[in-house]
């Protein structure tokens, strides 16, 4: 399968490549190209213009600046889950970055380009030919959203395994523009829109990561269940954080919503609580309550249902055991 | 428009002609004649396009041959030297580590990334990190079996 062609730029800045981007609308950023290539090969998604990042230097790294941990954007993910403190003290992290694709998918595949992937869907993650039975999908440059049957609106699922860990673990991320930066919550960079999953300005790049030292010291962990093991998007996956200290507990659930999502309800729910029989049968009536299924996917939204119990449940199990 | 670039492959520099849009497979498959590296899914998601880019695993068909320059590319033909096999390409001869070998150079390339990553990995390491690599005549066994073998007995130092 063919590239579709493209203008290719290589800055040496993020400057540049923010001046690029404003300059050409259409134009998309890589960073791994394990996501971004593939839509392209299937003319999901025809830029214009292809930046790429990864001759911009000392965008990869991890490391501990007051307390706090700052990933480089451009860092593998395979060095973000190898770093002795991830592997160590954010657990979580650790797991969802080591399940993502495979292993050469951590090689290539960057953390700021798992948190910009698209959203995904039966109808549109497919060759330009088996498209081609039916008309354009909204997300593709049509109309009609074949999930909903409805016009110009897109229920692709968000999939990433990253975002969800890094939910839980209160993460922020700056995006970088022209002329500065700004700093903010991880949850207020996806806009909840299958068509435009980003809530990122023109001419802005997501350059960091930034997760607070209180996240550190707690119980932390991700699960995730999909078709194989050894190379899939999770079905359904669910990251969990909860702490003795402060008697708090956060929850995260990625492919279950067009973005990565908290489950706010049973969070409050288990707030102050020990955790025990209470709060493993508040699960199953609580943890779907934020989630917007959709049948983007050949799951069945009760299957998905169950798995984001199951999944969370045995989460807190293990949180129990290691108390 | 195409761009003169200049690529590092199995030690020989090599001047090619590229446009933006070629990755780096078709550049190996289509501009140097190196047949070795196979076309799979060509989407990233069998591991068959595996080739070592500094001494890393990396898939050639989701990657821009534009984005190669400067790294050192090691394809299956690069792995023998003066004409003797490397000691995985030898272990897979002598354990029957194939049947029909189409996915097979990009199973030796991950392999080798693996056993110079980690000399001794256990068995379950090894199945894990070589999970991306399909082989549709489902020959996992031997595979395995072939690259521990190799493990074994040169602790995966070449």
């Amino acid at each position: 399968m063919r590239l579709p062609k493209f203008e290719y730029r290589q800055p040496e800045s993020m400057k540049e490549a923010c001046e690029i981007l404003l300059d050409q609308p259409s134009a998309r950023v890589l960073a791994g190209g394990t996501d971004l290539l593939v839509n392209m090969k299937h003319r999901v998604e025809t830029p214009t213009t292809v930046v790429n990042l990864k001759r911009v230097a000392g965008q990869s790294y991890v490391r501990k600046e007051n307390g706090a941990l700052r990933i480089g954007a451009l860092t593998p993910l395979k060095h973000v889950y190898r770093d002795p403190f991830v592997a160590e003290k954010l657990p979580a992290l650790a797991a969802a970055a080591s399940s993502v694709g495979s292993y050469h998918h951590q090689t290539m595949g960057t953390i700021g380009g798992n948190l910009c992937q698209q959203t995904r869907c039966k109808y549109f993650n497919q060759s330009k030919w088996w498209r081609s039975s039916r008309p354009l999908c909204f997300k593709a440059g049509g109309d009609l959203c074949h999930v909903a049957k409805k016009e110009r609106v897109c229920y692709s699922t968000y999939c990433g395994d990253v975002a969800p860990a890094l939910l839980v673990l209160d993460a922020e991320v700056v995006l970088s523009a022209k002329d500065g930066s700004r700093q903010v919550p991880l949850e207020s960079m996806y806009s909840g829109e299958g068509k435009m999953p980003l809530q990122i300005e023109r001419g802005e790049i997501l350059t960091e990561v930034v997760i607070p030292a209180s996240s550190a010291n707690a119980f932390s962990t991700y699960k995730k269940f999909a078709n194989r093991g050894s190379i899939d998007f999770p079905i359904v996956g669910a990251a969990f954080w909860t702490s003795t200290a402060t008697g708090e507990s956060r929850i995260a659930l990625t492919a279950v919503d067009r973005k990565p999502v908290r489950a706010r309800q049973l969070e409050e729910f288990m707030r102050g609580k020990p955790l025990g029989q209470d709060c493993l049968e508040a699960v199953d009536g609580l943890v779907t309550k934020e989630a917007r299924l959709m049948k983007s996917s050949i799951d069945s939204l009760s299957f998905k249902r169950k798995l984001m119990g199951l999944l969370v449940k045995e989460s807190i199990k293990e949180a129990m055991g290691g108390r | 428009m195409k761009h003169g670039i200049e690529l590092s492959v199995n030690g020989d520099l090599y001047e090619v002609l590229v446009a933006p849009n070629q990755t780096l497979l078709e550049v190996l498959r289509d501009k140097l004649g190196l047949m070795g590296t196979k076309r799979g899914c060509d989407v990233g998601a069998c591991g068959a396009c595996t080739v070592l880019l500094d001494g890393e695993a990396y898939l050639s068909c989701v990657m821009l041959a534009m984005d190669a320059v400067g790294k050192k590319i090691v394809t299956i033909e690069g792995l023998a030297e003066n004409g003797t096999l490397h000691p995985l390409q030898d272990s897979f001869v002598r354990l029957g580590g194939l049947q029909c070998g189409f996915c097979t150079p990009g199973i030796i390339m991950t392999a080798k990334a693996v056993l110079d990553e980690e000399p001794h990995p256990t068995e379950a390491s090894l199945k894990k990190k070589m999970a991306g690599n399909l082989c549709r005549c489902t020959g996992y066994t031997k595979v395995i079996e072939a690259v521990m073998d190799v493990a074994k007995r040169t602790g995966g130092q070449d």
